[in-house]
């Protein structure tokens, strides 16, 4: 039987485009010949629209050959979760269709994080429906519910110490503290507050979890001090602040220690056009 | 220039992460009140330059701002905190029925709910936002939304809270840790008593146990919880509400704010005004640069723009559409924020 042998996470600050990187991501993965699947975790689909799908759903459809998408939404990756652990099918439904317990569900804290990473890491953990897919690229959350993603685990492991969730909690946890399974990737913009963001970010990962992310610095313009003279004014200062804020990114990042590359802003509206420019500069 | 309609009490901000939606709601704040109206503005999670900005503190307290000219208006602003408030809806619900309600302050569970949670950070911002405006002392209180995937988490918030206090689920748990006899055996039927187990099973025994701990403290004054989340939900449906949601020159990100616009109106929240932010001043010049990285680079704003008024024409019949430059390095100033809601431009 195959089994996922990565993850890879995307992350980052609202608005940096972390789901164009995650699809450009998965795009230059698939052309190593191996299947990859490209999850998003949002409860309405951002890419079926974005990528122009007739559909979209918790099962893989096809977007290209070797890349299959899915809309993994927590609420579906609990009920996966919940009907693997109750296994009866008709206490499952008694559950699950129990306004006491769906509002229960809700409320409990970091249960749709545990049945999230659970779905993740299924298929090395060899629980739940078997996954052809080599290789995930996880569209995720914003930085700050990212981590509280990463740590629901061994949160939950802590809370539960017996019984098969608590052992499950705490296998998930391994996995995803495993840096051979888990690859975890900041995308950020040359601005202040995303780099600033991505920095603590980085640091807190390699604190928490001693995972080295890999960032990003995204739609950087990359201008020279000649094209900026060609300008009149109006545009010039907007302009030159862009400059000053790349050169100010990589400095800031630099001095970290933190290594990144870089993808420039693509001069397309098309997001066919886009994920192709952005796969072909990304090193993978 | 920018307006809301004269009985307009509460403006509530809308849009995804990093459209600039804290910033709009700032400028916007100085405008009216620099106009001459009491303002407060609430928001979430300001950047370090923008509580600077507005000299407020992280502390849930009500700072007044000054503004440029000394006209009659008035500026008031303040940093949404999570548990004060959390603490502040309990209290004043329990308040009516004179009960302790420190045992249930200190419940983990709720110590969880109130801190932790995703969800009651969007109804946090909502208890805050009823506070100050039955209050009555400001014109208009401006909201800024929490960063949230979806705009429905917020408009959800009192739904998911109300559900949590319902009648039904209290009862399930009063009893819980007496014994399993009378009363109480007819109480919980075998449904009941499976889907307990079951939901053990998904969090551990000491959830359950803190959830009975937590609905036998609130048993008293539940009637008051709800009505006090009722009266925070009629806000966001009042006919003196109205939304504004905020977006940037990015055509997915137009996309979503049509499909979302139309989804909000028709659920019958009071949307009325669409701002695409961050909108770079020159984009209409047409200027040329011996450069091909500028060329290239005028060329995609340009086609951004046109892209924006081939979609307008969906919002423009139910909308009022206004464009908003990029405020960037220098909003370090209440001056410049006025200056970004005096550059407000409508595009009809």
């Amino acid at each position: 039987m195959s089994t996922v042998k990565k993850a890879h996470f995307v992350t980052g600050k609202g608005g940096v485009g972390k789901s164009l990187v995650a699809a450009s991501l998965a795009r230059a993965l698939s052309h190593q010949n191996k299947p990859i699947l490209l999850a998003e975790l949002n409860e309405t689909s951002f890419y079926k629209d974005f990528l122009g799908l007739s559909q979209i759903s918790y099962k893989a459809t096809e977007w290209k050959p070797n890349l299959d998408v899915a809309q993994w939404s927590p609420e579906d990756c609990l009920k996966e979760y919940a009907l693997h652990l109750l296994k009866i099918e008709g206490l499952y439904k008694l559950f699950m269709e129990n306004p006491v317990s769906k509002s229960l569900i809700q409320i409990a804290p970091g249960l749709h994080e545990l049945a999230l990473l659970g779905k993740i890491t299924s298929s090395p953990r060899r629980h739940g429906p078997a996954m052809m897919h080599d290789q995930l690229v996880i569209d995720s959350f914003a930085t700050g519910h990212f981590l509280s993603l990463l740590r629901a685990p061994s949160a939950m492991a802590e809370a539960v110490q017996f019984g098969p969730m608590g052992e499950q909690s705490r296998s998930i946890d391994q996995w995803i503290h495993n840096p051979e399974f888990t690859e975890i990737y900041i995308v950020t913009l040359s601005e202040e507050l995303p780099i600033t963001e991505t920095i603590e970010m980085f640091h807190q990962l390699k604190k928490e979890f001693k995972l080295t992310a890999k960032v990003f610095l995204n739609k950087v313009l990359n201008l020279t001090k000649t094209d900026l003279e060609t300008l009149d004014s109006s545009i010039k200062t907007d302009l030159q602040n862009t400059f000053a804020d790349e050169e100010n990114a990589r400095k800031l990042l630099k001095k970290n220690g933190i290594s990144f590359s870089e993808i420039p802003l693509i001069t397309s509206i098309d997001t066919e056009v886009i994920t192709k420019k952005v796969s072909e500069v990304l090193n993978v | 220039m920018f307006k809301v309609a004269p009985k307009t009490k509460t403006l509530v901000c809308i849009g995804t992460g990093g459209v600039g939606k804290t910033t709009l709601a700032a400028s916007i704040a100085v405008g009216l009140a620099n106009a001459g109206q009491k303002i407060l503005v609430l928001t979430i999670d300001p950047s370090q330059r923008l509580a600077q900005t507005l000299g407020i503190k992280t502390d849930g307290e009500l700072h007044q701002v000054k503004i440029p000219t000394d006209g009659s208006g008035q500026l008031w602003a303040g940093v949404i905190h999570h548990q004060k408030a959390f603490d502040f809806f309990i209290r004043q619900a329990a308040g009516k029925t004179g009960s302790d309600v420190e045992a249930l302050l200190k419940n983990r569970l709720y110590l969880q709910l109130s801190g932790r949670l995703s969800g009651s950070q969007d109804f946090t911002s909502l208890v805050t936002l009823y506070r100050y405006v039955a209050s009555e002392e400001y014109d208009l209180v401006i909201l800024d939304t929490p960063p949230s995937q979806h705009t429905w988490n917020f408009l959800r918030a009192p739904e998911k809270i109300s559900n949590l206090f319902h009648e039904g689920i209290a009862s399930w748990f009063r009893n819980m840790d007496g014994e399993k006899t009378g009363v109480f055996k007819k109480i919980i039927n075998l449904g009941t008593t499976q889907v307990l187990k079951a939901l053990e099973t998904l969090t551990g025994s000491q959830f359950i146990k803190e959830l009975a701990a937590f609905f036998k403290a609130i048993q008293s004054w539940q009637g008051h919880l709800e009505e006090y989340v009722m009266n925070c939900h009629r806000i966001l449906t009042s006919q003196s509400t109205e939304f504004l949601m905020v977006t940037t020159l990015d055509p997915s990100r137009l996309h979503e704010a049509q499909k979302l616009s139309r989804e909000i109106r028709t659920q019958g929240y009071k949307l009325t005004t669409l701002v695409i932010n961050r909108v770079p001043e020159w984009t209409k010049l047409k200027s040329h640069s011996s450069s091909k990285r500028i060329n290239d680079l005028l060329g995609y704003y340009q086609s951004l723009e046109s892209d924006l008024y081939k979609r307008l024409t969906h919002f423009k019949n139910q909308l009022k559409v206004y464009k908003c430059f990029e405020l960037r390095q220098n909003s370090d100033d209440v001056k410049n924020l006025l200056h970004n809601f005096e550059k407000m431009s409508s595009l009809d």
